[in-house]
């Protein structure tokens, strides 16, 4: 595998873990966050200031950099819930925006506009893959557990959850909170795979990207998402010998899928076992009408 | 005292700018329900093309503005048409707005981005004199005439939405679409007619944010001072907007003139998180709720 192949694989698994946050938080609950990013930005930050600065050794640097993550999810978090699903867009935006401005003033700490240079590499490709897979299994295990099926309850009906007797404000903030531990340990592998961080990559834009992502898989898939995810990621890599265009193409092609498959390229599709069995079972359907069709006619 | 006064009026003159963003934004959230987050590309988009009208013909100010404005609404009604037009049709979830409108920002994005590059330029001068001293006030021009103008316009938005047949009608779209299209209104020219009206404010807001400030493809993330201007005035509330966001150019402008600058964003959302936390529904009080 050459050098380059193995960077775009890490850097797309990295996006992998934060897109699995973003999974819950959208695809499951059906909340938006634009700031999304910023926690990547706390994970990445913390975790990097803890290891250079402090000397904390790394796995604890990981556990106070999602900690106090959360802890600002949190702070986010707790007014926005109780109101109009709308708002937490809006408000994530809102403090995106601020935290980047503050990334940016903070010069003492982050190193500014310039960077924050000088993390260790602590990471590789297996670290990631191995983090990818374990963060993968547990938005799994959390959308087949009761909290799961709430959140997806209160995406579908938030009046009908509630009069389910669903506390609606805290599945939403422990969706929230949960997703932006996620994204936080994806800043945390960020930061220790590139070894560099400005505030320049933490903007709103790509939290929105991943938020595309998440539809373009599939709302209502976890595999979804992963495979979209890899897609979207590599796609803009993969056209990069005209790279002018590349967002071009690559917005055409979502506002395509929005448009003409709104349940994204999988749908309901899991990539489980019994969700390959089920997708056969309907392939075969679908053929045997075709087929029925022909006799007909004959 | 006189600075202080002098601070104030350029705060109204910024509010007045947040205002226009916010009322283009708000018209949309009425109309559609959902946040339009190609508002900022667009504002980018067609300051550019105000910025390439002034270099080809070299014409003032408001015609320039007149330009723009224009170019701004056409391209929000075909953003209509490529983008909404089918999600309105099939009358499904919000949550596909939101995800086409962030998609079609993107998509203006990149178009201006393959269009002038990551440059930077800048509007020519259009005043001679850079202040208006009015008695013993001395205030910048450009900010006289952003206040003027977007007062201007925003009485004029009143007029129409309040007086008009075609206002009427949005309004009642706002209300509830089925029963206006029911009631013999043509809905799809109605919101035609919305993002027309969304577009050209937002032309407005970009030839003035371009003005204030350089002209870079970074232009449309202003728009997030427009987005929490109407999250304090209210969401959905058009007066309510142009009172948050008069009031988010105030406060902006004095904390910055006692306590510095570059921490802006960070006030600004703090003053977003307090109001949200102290009076959730907005200044206006007319918390939309989400239909069940």
């Amino acid at each position: 595998m050459s050098a380059l192949f193995v960077m775009i694989l890490t850097k797309s698994l990295i996006t992998v873990i934060a897109v699995t946050g973003v999974y819950v938080l959208t695809g499951l609950t059906g909340m938006f966050s634009l700031g999304q990013a910023a926690f990547m930005a706390i994970g990445a930050y913390v975790s990097g200031i803890c290891v250079v600065k402090f000397g904390i050794p790394f796995p604890f640097a990981i556990i106070i950099a999602i900690l106090a993550a959360v802890l600002v999810g949190m702070i986010v978090g707790l007014p926005t819930v109780r109101l109009r699903r709308d708002y937490i867009s809006l408000i994530t935006l809102g403090f995106g925006e601020a935290f980047t401005a503050l990334l940016n003033k903070l010069t003492k700490f982050t190193g500014g506009a310039a960077g924050f240079y000088g993390i260790p590499k602590k990471v590789d490709l297996l670290v990631v893959a191995v983090s990818a897979v374990i963060c993968i299994a547990l938005v799994a295990l959390f959308k087949n557990s009761k909290y799961g099926r709430q959140c997806i309850a209160v995406k579908s009906d938030e009046l009908a959850a509630k009069a389910m007797g669903i506390n609606v404000p805290r599945i939403k903030l422990t969706a929230f909170l949960f997703s932006v531990a996620l994204t936080a340990y994806s800043g945390c592998m960020y930061a220790f795979y590139v070894t560099y961080v400005d505030p320049s990559l933490f903007g709103w834009k790509r939290s929105a990207d991943w938020v595309i992502m998440v539809f373009f898989g599939g709302v209502n898939s976890l595999s979804g998402s992963v495979f979209s995810s890899f897609l979207l990621t590599g796609l803009p890599e993969a056209l990069r010998s005209f790279a002018q265009y590349r967002y071009i193409v690559y917005a055409i092609l979502v506002l395509i899928i929005i448009n003409f498959k709104p349940n994204g390229l999988f749908g309901e599709f899991e990539l489980t076992p019994k969700g390959i069995s089920k997708a056969v079972k309907k392939l075969k359907v679908k053929l045997g009408s075709k087929k029925g069709g022909t006799d007909n006619a004959a | 005292m006189q600075i202080i006064i002098q601070v104030l009026i350029n705060g109204i003159a910024v509010g007045a700018v947040y205002a226009l963003i916010a009322t283009g934004f708000s018209v949309i959230f009425n109309i559609l329900k959902f946040s339009n987050f190609s508002h900022g590309a667009l504002m980018t988009m067609s300051a550019f093309i105000g910025y390439f009208v002034v270099k080809a013909t070299g014409w003032p100010l408001v015609p320039v503005i007149l330009c723009s404005m224009l170019a701004g609404g056409t391209i929000a009604v075909m953003g209509e048409f490529v983008a909404f037009r089918r999600i309105t049709k099939r009358n499904t979830s919000p949550i596909y707005f939101f995800v086409a409108s962030i998609t079609l920002g993107t998509l203006f994005e990149g178009i201006v981005n393959t269009w002038v590059g990551a440059n930077f330029f800048a509007y020519p001068a259009f005043f001679k004199n850079s202040t208006v001293t009015i008695g013993s006030f001395v205030i910048s021009t450009s900010d006289l005439i952003m206040l003027l103008f977007a007062s201007a316009v925003l009485l004029l938005l009143t007029y129409v939405i309040q007086k008009t047949k075609m206002g009427r009608a949005l309004r009642s779209v706002s209300f509830d679409r089925d029963t206006a299209y029911l009631m013999g209104i043509n809905v799809t020219r109605t919101i035609q007619f919305a993002f027309f009206i969304s577009g050209s404010l937002a032309g407005i807001s970009g030839v003035f944010l371009g003005i204030n400030y350089t002209l870079t493809t970074s232009l449309g993330s202003l728009v997030v001072k427009g987005f929490i201007a109407s999250v304090i005035g209210g969401l959905g509330s058009m007066s309510g907007a142009v009172i948050g966001a008069v009031l988010l150019g105030l406060l902006e402008t004095l904390l910055t003139f006692f306590l510095g600058t570059g921490y802006k964003e960070v006030f600004t959302f703090l003053i977003m998180l307090i109001f949200l936390l102290v009076r959730p529904q907005g200044i206006a009080g007319s918390n939309v709720q989400e239909k069940a």
